[in-house]
């Protein structure tokens, strides 16, 4: 048994290396298109990227005018900025070899590690939560870094050792050694959302990559078990955290913890079937605080009504769709397991947010891809776009 | 080599995509579809209630005009001052409730300790201080936030209703409460019409409760109140009201008096008051000086109790809201009952005994101490003679007598339907009541003595007997107009009924003239005119003390095409011997003689009128003493020289004014001061002519006496033009009437 482990590696590890040293798919088929890339995704990705402009800067601009002095135009303007900058990522991203990962997967793990320690020991601005690093001419998420940097790590893994993914050690430990110190870290800021994010990625990836799928029944048992009991067992609710409660019953303190959810409520249920239409809301004058960030999908219900919305809805469907195209057509399974991390991360993330401004989970703070007001998360959104793009480029089109 | 996916990892793929853009994706749809479109939490609706303000614009009530559009009610912009004691910055309470107390309790005169208290309240947006203040008032205030700039004072827009005549014809147009909507007469019967339809500004608001600059905001107008046009007429009115007065003042009237003038062919409300009233300006405020007096002397609740009680008497329309005892004057309706249904002929007899006995009980007759004998039909309506309405009444019989009356509009429960609130229905025997044998029921009833009718009822009543038969529905809104002065709606006259046949109507307007001219040519007879009325003394039903008594008297000319009728009732005057001849009567004789000419009946005399007339004092002011006696002479007219001068600088009665012949006219033929030429009127009632004229002479007065005639009556005065203790200048012609106690019924 140990024995034969030993020796599996080894060869994997010959291989890999082997692999590595080759020229990247230079021989493997005549009909690869090489410089080809999935046209159908980067349509979808600026689709995405105009619509969630143009709604960001309905959502925005009354908070906006009441933030800053009377601009309407301070979120719409930097979110433009930002969005211009994200697509010229994109299409520069697009062009690298997606290989070089494979290099850089460890170092970027690292990395992100310290910076999520560092995010611990420099002053933040908000005293409740260390979510950021201020580098004055920018700022950003170190979360954010290390959901790209597990990606690039996982797949890489993956690739390596998929033969013995059914394995506890490459496919749970493993995992679990990695993400131990970064669910630690993280939930230090404290920063549940961004925890649950990476988890939920990290759960995708092990699924796709081989991890035994007992482990997964395992899980959902447990988890299922947890929330019936948080549900159903009286009084633990409670004990469960004040978040709980007002997810039950947001109107058990309306004024306060329940607020927002209630706002977020009113507006998608002011929608209606065809919406109040585009720059109508009502909610959007300072009712519901974080229009626009995190609740900017109420905001598009209740404009655009259950249509609108749905439409929204489809639109990120048809994303997450052509992302698995485009994993299921990469050319090795490194592409294969970037491209599903990194179009899970987006789904994942959208289902989240979504579900949070219905109510249908409890809140928390998740921010909705494309549109959500967030400086350098746009910018890294359409960085990891432009690597599924990059791993479209190498896709054997062909071969569906 | 690198290698594809494996198919195990495509599976695995394609389960994931499953999950995500089909499971994922259908629960959010789901959850959106249930939101959305089934809103089961109704949070369109909560949505709309936190978001929509709605402010109302109070439209602007509309106006009260007379028939000749003097405004008697009017609305203007008032402010509301309030504080928010929400918007005082914590870190400067002390501070800032000081000014603000210091400054509004200057300005508004309202005291300091209960502005800081108002403060005290620091949740509060809204804490009155004062309302409706007038602008010079709210611009003031103004001024003082302003100056100050201190925060959580602020005026908002009212309406203050506003009556320019004050306490004129108050009872009728009643008055508007501090929600500015009608609470008494006019104002609450007309209150939708008066008040149009509130507009509303509604806007959205944030989360912050501000209006953003783009935010939506809709405007509903408000449509602004119609205008009254009333059928009343100040100026008649004023004369009505002038001489209630007088009755009030002179006879200490214990239950108010109540007055109307009407036109008798179409029902038109020319006046209408009851005395003592209120100012609509102040309706809380008493009116009564003696309730004022009786309040200073209570404390507590019985302060409270009678307060209230005087208030809700005094905004009582009692010409409407009161039925009294008619007495005599019913005696219009019994005879013209019995002549229209031929129960009784004009040329008929009557025989006055000086009591009735029907079925064991006696009806005295007032002048049972000199029985009136035999007297023809009219004889009995000038006479007042109850005896011979006993006879009347049996002869028309109690089913016909209650027919009539029914027709007439006066049995139980019935009202003229005038357009003012509160009319009270009368209370009248049952037909099987006045029907029963024996007669007795019907016996009082024939002479007014067991009915309880409205002043307006009875006025009404009158009318249709004297108007050729028409019983008319009174009315007070002659039309009702827009805020742009488009006629919305007019009130034509509406006839009720024909209650009498025109002849018989002539015959009792005739009868009524003679009660007027004929019977000693006292009560009501005005030179020149063909004035017809009939008085009324009656008992009180209700009441233990046989001296409370009602004096009423109903006046209407010209007799033969009646124009104008008077009516009013003094309800307990404290005096030792009420009678409508002289608590009445005198009164409406004065409010006709005004009024006759004012809606252009121009006086016929006849000859013996022409000789007794007044005529007009010349003017001989800067003429010679010499030929100021010529002129005066030529006149009729009496003079005594005051001073040694040769020209006249000054007369009394100065020239242009009526005064009888043989008037003594003084001429003064150099300045002299006050106390020389004023005087003080003596009381002058309750005398003979003679007496009459011998205290007027000594108080250096020319008398002109009304009412009198050599005919050797036992005439004693009644009224005097200028009140008792007035001073007045030498000279002045005081009138002064008298009845004849012959005929005046007590």
């Amino acid at each position: 048994m140990t024995r034969g482990r030993t020796a599996a590696r080894a060869t994997e590890k010959t291989r890999t290396i082997k692999k590595l040293s080759a020229p990247p798919a230079a021989a493997n088929s005549v009909k690869t298109r090489r410089g080809g890339f999935d046209i159908t995704f980067l349509v979808l990705v600026l689709i995405l990227v105009v619509v969630g402009l143009v709604m960001l800067f309905s959502a925005s601009y009354a908070t906006s005018y009441d933030r800053y002095d009377g601009n309407s135009f301070y979120y719409i303007s930097n979110q433009a900025k930002n969005a211009v900058l994200g697509i010229i990522a994109m299409l520069l991203i697009m062009q690298i070899d997606y290989h070089f990962y494979h290099k850089v997967a460890w170092l970027a793990y690292a990395g992100s590690l310290v910076l999520l320690v560092l995010v611990l020991v420099l002053p933040s601005s908000n005293p409740n939560a260390a979510r950021w690093i201020d580098l004055g001419f920018v700022s950003f998420q170190p979360s954010e870094v290390m959901k790209f940097a597990l990606v690039i790590l996982f797949a890489h893994h993956v690739s390596l050792h998929y033969k013995e993914m059914k394995r506890f050690k490459e496919g749970l430990l493993f995992f679990g050694v990695v993400l131990a110190p970064v669910v630690v870290l993280m939930l230090l800021q404290p920063h549940l959302s961004g925890t649950v994010l990476i988890m939920a990625i990290s759960a995708v990836m092990m699924f796709v990559g081989g991890t035994d799928w007992r482990w997964f029944a395992g899980a959902i048992i447990v988890a299922a078990l947890i929330v019936a009991a948080v549900i159903f067992v009286p009084g633990l609710s409670s004990y469960a955290g004040s978040r709980f409660e007002i997810w039950l019953d947001p109107f058990s303190d309306p004024t306060d913890k329940g607020f927002q959810t209630i706002q977020s409520l009113y507006a998608i249920s002011s929608g209606g079937l065809m919406g109040v239409g585009f720059g109508a809301s009502r909610q959007k004058y300072l009712w519901l605080p974080e229009s626009q960030n995190d609740f900017i999908f109420s905001i598009i219900c209740e404009e655009l009504g259950f249509v609108g919305a749905v439409l929204v809805v489809l639109l990120f469907a048809l994303l997450v769709w052509r992302g698995f195209v485009i994993a299921a057509r990469a050319k090795d399974r490194f592409g294969t397991m970037l491209a599903v991390g990194l179009t899970a991360q987006v789904g994942i993330q959208t289902f989240l947010n979504i579900a949070v401004v219905t109510n249908t989970v409890p809140n928390t703070g998740i921010s909705l891809p494309f549109f959500s007001f967030g400086g350098t998360s746009l910018i890294m959104l359409l960085a990891s776009m432009g690597v599924i793009l990059s791993v479209s480029r190498n896709a054997n089109l062909e071969k569906e | 080599m690198a290698k594809p996916a494996t198919n195990r990892m495509r599976a695995r793929l394609a389960i994931m995509m499953g999950i995500i853009v089909f499971i994922c994706s259908g629960i959010i749809i789901g959850r959106l579809f249930f939101l959305q479109i089934v809103d089961s939490g109704g949070y369109q609706e909560k949505a709309l209630n936190q978001q929509l303000k709605s402010v109302s614009i109070s439209a602007q009530r509309g106006s009260i005009l007379d028939r000749n559009g003097n405004i008697l009610a009017q609305s203007a912009t008032a402010w509301n001052v309030f504080v928010a004691p929400a918007e005082i910055p914590e870190n400067d309470y002390e501070n800032t409730v000081n000014t603000i107390a210091d400054g509004l309790s200057e300005i508004l005169g309202v005291d300091r300790e209960t502005i800081v208290k108002r403060c005290q309240n620091t949740a509060s947006y809204y804490e009155t201080i004062s309302r409706k203040i007038e602008k010079d008032v709210a611009d003031q205030i103004t001024e003082f936030i302003t100056e100050t700039g201190v925060k959580g004072i602020h005026l908002e827009t009212d309406t203050k209703r506003y009556y320019p005549y004050g306490s004129l014809a108050s009872t009728v147009l009643g008055f508007t409460g501090s929600d500015n909507s009608g609470a008494y007469g006019l104002e609450s019967y007309y209150n939708s019409v008066l008040s149009g339809t509130p507009g509303k500004v509604v806007s959205i608001t944030d989360g912050k409760s501000g209006e953003m600059p783009f935010s939506y905001r809709k405007m509903y107008d408000a449509e602004d109140g119609n205008s009254l046009v009333l059928t009343i007429d100040t100026y008649m009115q004023q004369v009505l009201e002038k001489y209630m007065n007088q009755i009030v003042e002179q006879f200490n009237v214990q239950n108010r008096c109540a007055g109307i003038i009407m036109n008798p062919q179409t029902g038109e409300i020319y006046a209408m008051s009851t005395k003592p009233d209120f100012d609509p300006n102040d309706p809380q405020a008493l009116g009564d000086s003696r309730e004022v007096e009786k309040l200073e002397s209570l404390e507590g609740e019985d302060y409270t109790a009678t307060l209230q009680e005087a208030q809700f008497t005094q905004w009582r329309n009692k010409a409407i809201s009161d039925p009294y005892e008619p007495g005599s004057v019913f005696k219009i309706i019994t005879v013209s009952s019995a002549l229209d249904s031929k129960a009784v002929s004009i040329d008929d007899t009557f025989n006055c005994a000086g009591s009735i006995n029907v079925s064991g009980t006696v009806f005295h007759c007032w002048r049972s101490y000199n029985p009136h004998g035999v007297q023809t039909l009219t004889e009995t309506l000038i006479n007042s003679c109850n005896p011979a309405y006993v006879q009347i009444g049996q002869r028309l019989g109690g089913e016909s007598f209650y027919r009539y009356a029914e027709s007439y509009g006066l049995t139980t429960g019935q009202t003229t339907g005038i357009d003012l609130p509160g009319e009270a229905t009368s209370v009248f025997l049952s037909e099987e009541a006045l029907t029963r044998p024996g007669m007795v029921e019907l016996g009082s009833a024939s002479f007014g003595q067991s009915n309880k009718v409205t002043p307006i009822q009875m006025i009404t009543a009158v009318s249709a007997a004297v108007n050729g038969g028409n019983l008319m529905v009174p009315y007070v809104v002659q039309q009702v107009v827009d805020s742009d002065g488009n006629i919305v709606s007019t009130t034509e006259p509406t006839k009720v009924r024909q209650v009498i046949s025109e002849e018989t109507s002539a015959l009792v307007a005739e009868m009524c003239e003679q009660m007027v001219s004929v019977g000693g040519r006292n009560y009501a007879y005005i030179p020149g005119y063909r004035v017809g009325g009939k008085t009324g003394t009656s008992e009180k039903l209700d009441s233990d003390d046989d001296s409370k008594k009602v004096a009423s008297f109903v006046g209407f000319a010209p007799a033969d095409d009646p124009q104008i009728i008077c009516l009013i009732v003094t309800d307990e005057p404290d005096v030792a011997s009420p009678a409508g001849g002289t608590h009445a009567a005198p009164y409406v004789k004065a409010v006709l003689e005004e009024l006759l000419p004012y809606i252009g009946l121009q006086p016929q005399y006849t000859a013996d009128e022409l000789a007794l007339l007044d005529v007009t004092v010349p003017s001989v002011v800067n003429q010679s003493v010499v030929d100021a006696k010529g002129s005066l002479s030529i006149k009729s007219l009496d003079y005594t020289v005051i001073g040694d001068g040769d020209t006249v600088v000054r007369q009394v009665p100065a020239g242009g004014q009526k005064a009888p012949r043989g008037t003594k006219v003084l001429l003064y033929t150099e300045e002299s001061g006050e106390e020389e030429t004023l005087t003080t009127v003596p009381d002058v009632t309750n005398l003979t002519p003679q007496e009459v004229s011998r205290v007027l002479k000594a108080a250096g007065l020319n008398v002109k006496f009304s009412g009198v005639l050599s005919d050797g009556g036992d005439y004693v005065s009644v009224r005097q033009s200028v009140t008792a203790d007035t001073q007045v200048e030498r000279g002045t012609v005081v009138t002064v009437d008298f009845v004849n106690n012959l005929t005046n019924e007590r």
